[in-house]
């Protein structure tokens, strides 16, 4: 079967071409698509099987981050994004993009409807900025299809604001249905336990990304496209260097790819 | 009326829980609540404002108040302290909730941001003004204190609109008298035109002669100037844009610095490599762009932006990337930025200093850490919103940096080598072709200084004409440009609205034509009210000016509004060879287009040399070199930048293959590799190299030891050594003294020596000739503070393939340690007499010859994947450089020094060129030695199984203690 992705553009979005390049690595057809043409072609939406909210600075994070692109698509799009989610569809929001699905309230504790925002990906407790490598654990109770087979992940993070933050009693929820999608880890594997730099912004329960009760929308702060070719490695140098003594072959692939590669799979690509 | 929307943030917020450490570091405890305030003028449907205050804020971590009314507080406060913007400053947040509001079919609203703090706790009225000043900068902010017994009798904070109301409505272009004596012309030149009441416009920076030779062209003409036409000359010969003092006769050289030094070499250099010539496009564009492979060229261009950042570091940072960034898209047909760089020179943030601009004493100048935190935000803001990696940069620290801060920004941009069957880097605009302008609207902006009254709720603070960028309004348009218009054909030519603003662009585009008319009532403003001439000079930022065929325009216009960026036809270039502008329907501005570009008058220089040296010192031997070695590497030039890197995205476009911190123990790199293609095996180097120092010694000395650095630092990372570009950015001072002019040439002359001899073309420069504060120190008494003359070279190159990339991090135990190239007693204006506070006299000498052998041969060794891992020895020598190795690998280094013939100290502080540390698998020590047989390389030791470096007869130090010292120093930063 064929797939094809729509990958979201303007105002600030700015990972959609490598975003794009993920998915065809994987033989998914990639299309990047500007947010007003969307809005005035919505249809678009019905003629493919993923869609991307890729990362980026939309708005600048003015009023916060992800939301005034989040008010965006709820004023223009918000009955055809609920006719998406509720087809057989894959849907992926990556750092600017996961903080512009949580505004939407497409990731609901089981039992809420879309559109309930009741979690929130807000400033990082150190207030900046922060670009790093780190290590996430796929929770095992979580089935979403994103997330088949993968355990660990080493990919970077690139944000402002990635704290997740939400009631206690959403946070129960979420655990409890399976929703946790990814947790920060420390190196050896436990967890982070809000400990920086393995939790890289105070996220709560070490949160890294979540799913809504279908495990089929999917939100994470790292970028899962930075990390799926393993020249793209923060350890590649180290890597490369022991592969070639040893004169083993060095795999082209890292762990980012799987994300994208369990989507093409979804569709029998 | 107005309201504001009030957005109160949760008690852990980042933001407070920082304020609150800000605080405690000023030993107050106190607990804070952020809000963020959006004042809103002309909507007054409750229902739109409740839906915006719905939209505005997240519910799970926030509340949201419209007041009026204002509501009873329940927590108690003791200040609330409110920072907005001045009337006029850019304020992105209130655009960005100007589109909200539209959203929600309010677009005549405006709306206009600001930040509320409620500090509760043991603190003063003084804490209050002094967090204000962390937090606020007077030029460009509004400040607001409160206790809170005033709070609760105002009813809350004042409803404050900052709107600017201009009073000059219906302005038009004044005619100028220059019939005055030579005294008056001086003035004028000086201080600018005369307004009716008496006050000057600001200044012009016209020499007498230049003021003479536009009274001379209008004598002739029979007719008296326009201010406007005296203000577009001034823009198109101010140092700035024509480059007066690299382009004037210089004692002899009949050329100038410029064509005789710089271009020759590229010239020369291009014709020794014939048909191996990778350049495409130099110095006559944008940016510089060379080869990267059969389908791609790669651009760039350094900028510097010093003088707005010594009054508003963040502003002026910002502007200083967005800035370049559109000198990436204004390249050719237009380049996609894919790469930016940074570099800051600085005085040491931990000292405090008491200078002013004033004689009074009421101005003091910026302290040296508000103006590194303001520099550094500023270029993570603009690079990290616009989508772009910054992987590369510096930061250089000198005292003298102090009242004149040096801020680097660079871009480098990807464009097709054919677009549409054409070559991507040539443009050119064509009579009839219409002229557009595209982006943000023109305000009074950045107009030499002006300031202008206008009208606030809050006693009408002055407006100001510092500018901050809006990366997203020229992300926007970028994105069009680049991704979409670009290669449909729709535009013959395309410049960035830098210096000079329209006035520039469209008098360099219209070179291509020969002429141009513009119509200046259609260009869109910011707010009705300003005067033709400032108009036509704006500095307003986030713009560019196409030249469309007029068969194009209306789509071209019609897509640009689909992705939300405003284009606006606001004439038509001619082959008249006149330069046209109309305002009202009468003519205000008609000057030939040759004297704009070739009436300067040449004013030849003459210049001096005599350097006064101190002697070699003659410093103690030290006795323990552990301790000594710690404290070297603390220092600030030497010590991790880390704070910066990882605040900086690197990441982003997915290309980032050698990063800024390297090897387990994350040291900060002096060169990093980036692919801006992701399909192909080629990287992007990129490098830097500077000695501001030595200039104390030899400015030949300072430029050649930084060409030789930035050269040295791409080489060991793996660049094709065949394949390195160059760019220049002079950044001098007292540029019209004949002694600081004779250290110019010299500076010249060495990179010039040096570029030809490997064969290392420039591709760009760019230079900033009056670094000089001067102002009074804290007694009142006048002082000039000169930052030292320094050259910056950036390096950019290919490398063929990722694989061969090779990073500072010892690999393996075992792994032999070699230094390449030669270690002799020159320590002269190195990291080693700083901490002694000495110059010396034996600054590094450059051999070149020798260099160049050892840079091809290693790049061939590269090739062959010989090399673990290298690092090209700079700040504090030998000694540094082994540290950082031990920290990156977190592995010990077992070393012995005695080869070098040198004492202990020489050996490990000299800072001689042309050095490369390396580690060589023991598998490849054959191939290595017999490589660089007949070059001077010498075996130093292995990479160790311990916790130490241990450099025999020397020291022992543990890597622990090593790597607390290299990253304590900006540890909290």
């Amino acid at each position: 079967m064929k797939a094809q992705a729509l990958i979201l553009a303007g105002y600030g979005l700015n990972c959609e071409e490598e975003t794009r390049h993920a998915f065809e690595t994987v033989g998914v057809a990639g299309k990047i698509i500007h947010i007003n043409d969307l809005s005035e072609n919505p249809n678009a939406l019905d003629e493919v099987q993923i869609l991307a909210v890729p990362g980026g600075f939309s708005y600048g994070d003015d009023t916060g981050s992800g939301n005034a692109f989040a008010q965006k698509m709820k004023l223009g799009l918000w009955e055809k994004l609920q006719t998406f989610v509720a087809r057989d569809t894959l849907t992926i929001g990556i750092c600017n993009g996961c903080q512009i699905l949580t505004n939407l309230g497409l990731l609901p504790p089981k039992g809420h409807d879309y559109g309930e925002r009741l979690v929130a990906v807000t400033y990082n407790l150190t207030a900046r900025y922060g670009c790093r490598w780190v290590d996430v654990q796929a929770q095992a109770a979580n089935t979403s299809p994103w997330l088949k087979g993968i355990s660990r992940m080493r990919i970077p993070v690139a944000h402002g604001e990635g704290r997740f933050m939400m009631d206690e009693v959403v946070l129960q929820d979420l655990q409890q249905s399976g929703q946790i999608a990814l947790e920060y880890i420390a190196p050896d594997g436990q967890p982070a336990n809000g400990q920086f730099p393995y939790n890289p912004n105070g996220s709560m329960a070490d949160i890294a990304g979540v799913t809504d009760p279908s495990g089929r929308v999917l939100a994470l702060m790292p970028h899962p496209e930075r990390g799926m070719f393993t020249w793209q490695r923060d350890d590649y140098m180290e890597l490369k260097d022991r592969a070639r003594r040893n004169g083993t072959p060095l795999p082209e692939h890292s762990d980012g790819l799987h994300i994208f590669a369990n989507a093409a799979r979804y569709f029998g690509v | 009326m107005a309201h504001r929307i009030e957005i109160l943030a949760h008690p852990q917020d980042g933001r407070a829980l920082q304020i609150q450490a800000m605080l405690a570091r000023g030993g107050r405890k106190a607990s804070v609540q952020v809000l963020d305030v959006y004042t809103i003028d002309g909507v007054d449907n409750p229902a739109v404002l409740e839906s915006l205050a719905q939209a505005l804020h997240n519910p799970v971590t926030q509340k949201a108040h419209i007041i009026p009314p204002q509501p009873a507080l329940k927590n108690v406060f003791t200040y609330a302290l409110e920072i907005g913007f001045l009337p006029g400053v850019t304020d992105n947040v209130g655009h960005t909730v100007q589109e909200l509001l539209s959203l929600l079919s309010a677009p005549q609203a405006q709306a206009y941001s600001s930040r509320l703090y409620l500090i509760s706790g043991d603190v003063k009225e003084s804490d209050i003004t002094t967090l204000s000043h962390q937090l606020a900068n007077p030029l460009i902010n509004r400040i607001h204190v409160k206790s809170a017994a005033q709070f609760q009798n105002d009813g809350g904070m004042d409803m404050v609109v900052p709107k600017v109301v201009l009073n000059n409505r219906g302005a038009v272009a004044d005619e100028v008298d220059l019939g005055g004596s030579d005294a008056e012309l001086k003035k004028l030149g000086q201080d600018g035109i005369p307004n009716a009441d008496g006050t000057r416009r600001g200044p012009l920076g016209l020499s007498l002669l230049y003021v003479q030779a536009i009274r001379d062209y209008f004598k002739k003409k029979g007719r008296a100037p326009r201010d406007i036409e005296i203000e577009m000359l001034a823009q198109s010969w101010s140092e700035h844009c024509k480059h007066t003092i690299f382009a004037s006769p210089i004692d002899a050289i009949k050329d100038g610095i410029y064509r005789h030094y710089i271009k020759r070499a590229t010239n020369e250099i291009r014709a020794r490599r014939g048909d191996k010539d990778f350049c495409v496009s130099v110095f006559s564009d944008n940016a510089g762009g060379i080869i990267f492979d059969e389908n791609w060229l790669i651009t760039d261009k350094v900028e510097t932006h010093n003088s707005p950042s010594a009054l508003d570091p963040f502003g002026g940072a910002i502007t200083g990337i967005v800035g370049v960034n559109r000198d990436c898209l204004g390249f050719g047909q237009g380049a996609k930025p894919v790469m930016n760089r940074y570099g800051f020179c600085l005085a040491d943030p931990r000292k405090q200093v008491d200078y002013y601009r004033d004689a009074a004493r009421t101005q003091p100048i910026l302290q040296p850490r508000t103006i590194m935190d303001g520099v550094i935000a500023g270029v993570n803001h603009g690079g990290n919103c616009s989508g772009i990696p910054t992987p590369q940069g510096f930061v250089y620290f000198d005292e003298r940096y102090v009242g004149k801060p040096l801020v680097f920004a660079g871009t480098i941009g990807l464009i097709p080598r054919i677009i549409n069957g054409k070559p991507g880097h040539e443009k050119s605009a064509r009579a009839g072709d219409l002229i557009v302008m595209v982006g943000g609207r023109v305000g009074r902006d950045g107009i030499h200084g002006a300031t202008f009254s206008s009208v606030a709720l809050d006693e009408g603070s002055p407006a100001t004409a510092v500018q901050i960028g809006d990366p997203i309004t020229q992300k926007k348009f970028s994105d069009a440009i680049v991704k979409e218009l670009r290669d449909k054909g729709w535009y013959s030519a395309i410049t960035d609205n830098g210096a000079g603003g329209l006035s520039s662009s469209v008098g360099e585009m219209a070179q291509g034509s020969g002429g141009f008319v513009v119509d200046l009532d259609k260009v869109p403003l910011k707010y009705p009210g300003m005067s033709p001439w400032e108009i036509w000079i704006s500095e307003s930022q986030e713009r560019m000016t196409l030249a469309v065929p007029p068969e194009h325009a209306d789509k071209l216009i019609a897509h640009l509004a689909k992705r939300g960026s405003e284009a606006t036809v606001i004439g038509t270039f001619t082959d008249s060879g006149h330069a046209v502008v109309q305002w009202q329907g009468e003519t205000i501005l008609d000057l030939d287009l040759d004297f704009i570009h070739d009436g300067v008058p040449k004013t030849p220089l003459t210049t001096t040399y005599a350097p006064q040296l101190e002697n070699e010192p003659d410093l103690k031997t030290p006795s323990d070199y552990a301790p000594l070695l710690n404290t070297l590497l603390a220092r600030p030039n030497i010590a991790s930048k880390e704070f910066i890197a990882v605040q900086y995205d690197h990441e982003v476009q997915g290309g980032a293959v050698l990063k800024p911190l390297q090897g387990p123990g994350r040291v900060y790199a002096n060169a990093t590799i980036t692919k801006p293609v992701l399909t192909s095996p080629r990287g992007v180097v990129l490098s830097q190299g500077l000695c501001p120092r030595m200039s104390d010694i030899d400015t030949y000395a300072m430029a050649a030891n930084a060409l030789d650095m930035a050269v040295r630092n791409a080489v060991a990372a793996g660049v094709d050594y065949d394949h390195l570009a160059l760019l220049d950015n002079f950044c001098w001072c007292s540029s019209d003294e004949p002694e600081r002019l004779g250290q110019l040439k010299r500076a010249a002359q060495a990179i010039y020596d040096l570029a030809v001899f490997y064969g290392t073309p420039f591709i760009s420069g760019k230079d900033s000739m009056f670094n000089d504060f001067k102002g009074y120190d804290a007694t009142g008494k006048p002082i000039k503070i000169s930052a030292p003359p320094t050259v910056l070279i950036s390096s950019i190159g290919v490398i063929p393939h990722v694989d061969q990339a090779i990073s500072l991090a010892p690999k393996e135990v075992g792994d032999i340690v070699y230094l390449i190239g030669v270690t002799k007693d020159e320590l002269g204006a190195g990291e080693y007499y700083d901490m002694h506070n000495v110059t010396g006299r034996n600054a590094p000498v450059v051999d070149a010859a020798l260099n160049h052998k050892i840079y091809r041969q290693y790049s061939r060794a590269a090739r062959d994947y010989l090399i673990a891992s290298a690092l090209g020895v700079d700040y504090g020598g030998l000694g540094a450089a082994l540290a950082k190795k031990a920290i990156a690998g977190q592995r010990g280094l077992d070393i012995d020094l005695s080869g070098l013939d040198l004492p202990a100290d020489k050996a490990m502080f000299s800072e001689s060129a042309g050095r490369i540390l390396v580690t060589v698998a023991p598998a490849h020590r054959k191939a290595f030695e017999k490589m660089f047989k007949g070059l001077p390389t010498l075996m130093l030791g292995h990479v160790a199984y311990s916790n130490k470096l241990n450099i025999k007869n020397i020291l022992q130090a543990d890597i622990q203690k090593l790597d607390e010292a290299y990253k304590g120093t900006f540890k909290d930063y």
